[in-house]
């Protein structure tokens, strides 16, 4: 009987800690999230189901302390060489679970990255955020607040505007920066987060890149407040809301790294976005693919199990072919994230352009993959009971997030055809 | 610019009187749906009933196709094909769960009322529930994937919800679990897809509260709301011999045609609304920060020239397919080989590309298309779960092959 563990794994690329981690968070999959989350779409405003499995994963079992250098506490991660591929493996077992939770888990290592990533570790805020997330077996979110009401993908669009659009402001007062700006829709916010990394300008309207500033804002400083989340199509598990910044001050030092390096950094930000999104998607390709195997088994069609029918089995074998391309490019993309020597900063345009892309190509055939999977399981396959619509639901927000389709794809465009106005 | 001339169809095939019916149901659908979504969000079960109620029977949608002496519309003929759809349409774009249910009815009410088997005491023992004050519920429940191996009669491939075999003078229904197409928990009558004898196909009618008949569990599902459904078992449960309402594979055909024309409609519909919604988005956005309208943007334009086209294909072909069923005398029989496949084929077709046109709106409009706030991802999710109750793919492209090749053993 084939498994998922019967996809391809380049073996080469992997972590030795690999077999532990696969280990520990597949565990707690099928023993925190699988048994309970088709009751996670009731539970998206209270998280009384999803707090607990959060708990488990990121404060019994450790797994927010990931990228702290040890000394702080933490698993080391940031200063290792494999930082990439043992967090592609994490999170593509957490979404095989729940992409929802997948993506909540990664977005909270997502500001810390700025600060806790060799080359460019600040020691100074690793020691001074680390207790947050270290010395608890609570949960702990953190969160980018990067998406404005009125620019939606234009923060990410770094390549062409450069922050231009950013009308959240960051003015320094002292040794203290006065933040003021409304963010809307970031993942871990509507009220879960402790901690935000916060994109904003020094320069109203500059597109100068070093007006850019990432800019730490502990949730409970005073002026900084959170709306209720919004209800989605799916993704229950991951909170999204509005924040509003209103004479929120924080000391000098809060600022990542300072002109020009926020700017830079930020864009390594985006390739582990979009590389960590293929994850998410071949966590719920690798879902939808066992409960296909086990739905295609257990019925029958033409006085035979679904699977034997030629013409069913000409889609499952799409279906496997999708997710075995798909997780070697996700894999790809983690290794040219660990290894800059071979590939290049993980800032350039080339890497964050081929994240983009593989991000993009990852997020349609996830789409098609569970699509697929529905239109073969007929009425079942809209059936909460079968799991698989909740893959469907959830994993359509990957493909609209990070500036959506359209935003990869000019990107793309411009990076490998060198076009000069898009 | 109107809808109509935006998304074309051939308007000599309407009558008037279907744009006054069409006008009515679409205030229905401002004043009882559109406007109440937002408000209501977190309560959309309890605002479906009385919009139900007022669609149903005030407007009197339930009775339409019932002939007039017994209380219906009148509508009890072919043409009621273009003015089902005229209407369906416009129920699709308030709610697709609605419309959902208005098809159900719709099929069932065509093998009662306007296909040639229908008897006229079953006719009038019935009118009652549709002509009365009450709601009455409707769901077909067709052949789908079997849980067992063994050998026995299937329909082309496809398991029998149950069978129903004659003794002491009426039929004795046994089968199920089986998943009916919508109301599984709360429809008073079903139109059952059963094994008749040796393979031979036949719809019973089987009232809800009927003995033998068990509702299993509500279910969730990804969407159609307005749809609570549940699996059926069918205990030896007996009915009057009248209650076959549709005896053989023409006849059963016939009913799934029509049952087709009508899921098309209401994707035709959904599109309707996905349309507005991507409009407003698309005329207000401003991207790039250089003031550039959303819309005024080549890449958006080039996928909004995309979800155009698939919108008004999409009509149009539902518009053909309900033509065709309102005109044997041109066409054939509703159950010929031919129209049948015609009607999968399109349904089928109509389906694509609504989930296309509506996957690329969602792209448009990014996290606004996700959230509920914006109204667009509960047509997503609607119109995702009619097609795969209404068309399981490969089921249908094995139907499609048979009619097109002249397949022998498939």
């Amino acid at each position: 009987m084939r498994t998922i563990d019967d996809f391809t794994t380049p073996v080469e690329y992997l972590t030795p800690l690999d077999r532990y981690l696969k280990r520990m968070a597949r565990d707690w999959a099928e023993t925190a999230v699988i048994p309970h989350r088709r009751s996670f779409d009731e539970d998206w405003e209270s998280h009384n189901l999803i707090e607990p499995a959060f708990d488990k994963l990121m404060g019994e079992m450790g797994f927010q302390r990931f990228f702290f250098p040890e000394e702080f506490g933490g698993f080391g991660m940031g200063h290792s060489g494999y930082a990439g591929v043992g967090g592609f493996r994490v999170c593509e077992e957490v979404s095989r679970a729940d992409s929802g939770m997948g993506v909540a888990f990664a977005v909270l290592h997502w500001p810390l990255l700025m600060i806790c990533k060799k080359p460019h570790v600040n020691r100074r805020l690793c020691e001074e955020f680390a207790p947050m997330f270290c010395n608890t077996t609570k949960a702990v979110f953190a969160a980018n607040a990067m998406t404005e009401p009125q620019g939606g993908s234009d923060i990410e669009n770094l390549d062409l505007l450069k922050g231009a659009t950013i009308q959240t402001t960051a003015i320094l007062d002292g040794d203290e920066w006065v933040i003021n700006g409304h963010k809307l829709w970031p993942t871990n916010s509507g009220g879960v987060s402790k901690l935000f990394g916060v994109v904003c300008t020094t320069k109203a309207g500059s597109s100068d890149p070093n007006d850019f500033a990432f800019i730490f804002v502990p949730a409970n400083t005073y002026g900084c407040t959170q709306g209720k989340p919004y209800q989605k199509a799916g993704m229950a598990s991951d909170k999204n809301g509005d924040i509003w910044f209103e004479n929120v001050r924080v000391p000098v030092w809060y600022r990542a790294h300072g002109p020009g390096e926020d700017f830079k950094y930020f864009k390594e930000m985006v390739s582990w976005g979009n590389m960590l999104s293929v994850a998410f998607c071949t966590g719920a390709m690798l879902n939808a693919y066992e409960l296909l195997s086990d739905f295609c088994t257990r019925t029958s069609f033409r006085g035979k199990p679904l699977k034997e029918n030629d013409d069913i089995a000409g889609v499952l074998a799409d279906v496997a072919r999708d997710i075995e391309v798909t997780r070697i490019v996700g894999y790809q993309a983690a290794r040219m994230l660990d290894r800059p020597d071979l590939y290049g900063d993980s800032w350039s345009d080339e890497i964050v352009t081929k994240c983009r892309a593989y991000k993009y190509f990852a997020c349609d055939k996830a789409i098609e993959v569970l699509e697929n999977a529905m239109n073969i399981m007929g009425p079942h396959g809209s059936d909460r009971v079968e799991d698989i619509e909740k893959h469907w639901r959830d994993v359509k927000i990957i493909q609209l997030w990070l500036g959506g389709k359209q935003l990869g794809q000019m990107e793309v465009a411009r990076w490998y055809y060198d076009c000069k106005t898009l | 610019m109107k809808y109509q001339e935006l998304f074309p169809i051939p308007i000599e095939w309407i009558l008037d009187a279907d744009r006054s019916m069409a006008q009515t149901v679409s205030s229905w659908a401002e004043q009882e749906v559109k406007s109440k979504r937002l408000e209501h969000k977190e309560d959309y079960d309890v605002l479906l009933l009385p919009a139900m109620r007022k669609l149903f029977v005030e407007i009197g949608l339930q009775a339409l196709v019932l002939p007039e002496d017994i209380g219906g519309g009148g509508m009890n003929s072919p043409d009621v094909a273009m003015t089902a759809t005229v209407l369906l349409e416009q129920v699709g774009a308030a709610d697709p769960g609605i419309g959902f249910l208005f098809a159900n009815t719709l099929a069932l009410q065509y093998a009662l009322a306007v296909a040639s088997e229908a008897d006229e005491s079953l006719l009038n023992e019935t009118a009652p529930s549709f002509c009365g004050e009450q709601v009455t519920l409707c769901s077909l429940v067709v052949p789908g994937y079997g849980f067992e191996t063994r050998k026995h009669p299937t329909y082309y491939g496809l398991d029998f919800p149950a069978r129903a075999s004659m003794a002491n003078g009426g039929w004795v229904v046994s089968g199920g679990p089986a998943r009916p197409q919508c109301c599984g928990a709360t429809a008073g009558l079903f139109g059952v897809v059963c094994d008749i004898g040796n393979g031979e196909p036949g719809i019973l009618l089987v009232p809800g509260q009927v003995k033998g008949l068990a509702r299993g569990e509500r279910f969730k599902k990804t969407g159609l709301t307005a749809s609570i459904n549940a699996d059926l078992k069918f205990n030896d449960v007996e009915l009057p011999e009248r209650a076959l309402i549709a005896r053989g594979s023409e006849a059963v055909r016939s009913v799934l045609s029509w049952y087709y024309m009508a899921c098309a409609a209401v994707c035709a519909g959904a599109l309707q609304s996905s349309h507005e919604i991507l409009r407003e988005w698309g005329d207000t956005r401003v991207i790039k920060g250089k003031g550039q309208v959303f819309k005024e943007n080549p890449l958006v334009a080039s996928l909004m020239g995309e979800i155009g086209g698939k919108t008004g294909t999409a009509r149009l072909l539902t518009y053909n397919l309900a033509r065709m069923l309102s005109r044997p005398i041109i066409y054939g029989s509703a159950g010929s080989g031919s129209l049948h496949v015609q009607a999968m084929s399109t349904l089928k077709q109509v389906c694509h590309l609504s989930m296309e046109a509506l996957h690329g709106t969602m792209e448009l409009m990014a996290s606004a298309g996700y959230a509920t706030e914006w109204n667009l991802e509960r047509y997503w999710r609607d119109v995702k779960t009619l097609q795969t109750y209404a068309t399981p793919e490969t089921v249908a492209q094995t139907c499609m092959a048979r009619q097109y090749f002249n397949l022998q053993k498939l």
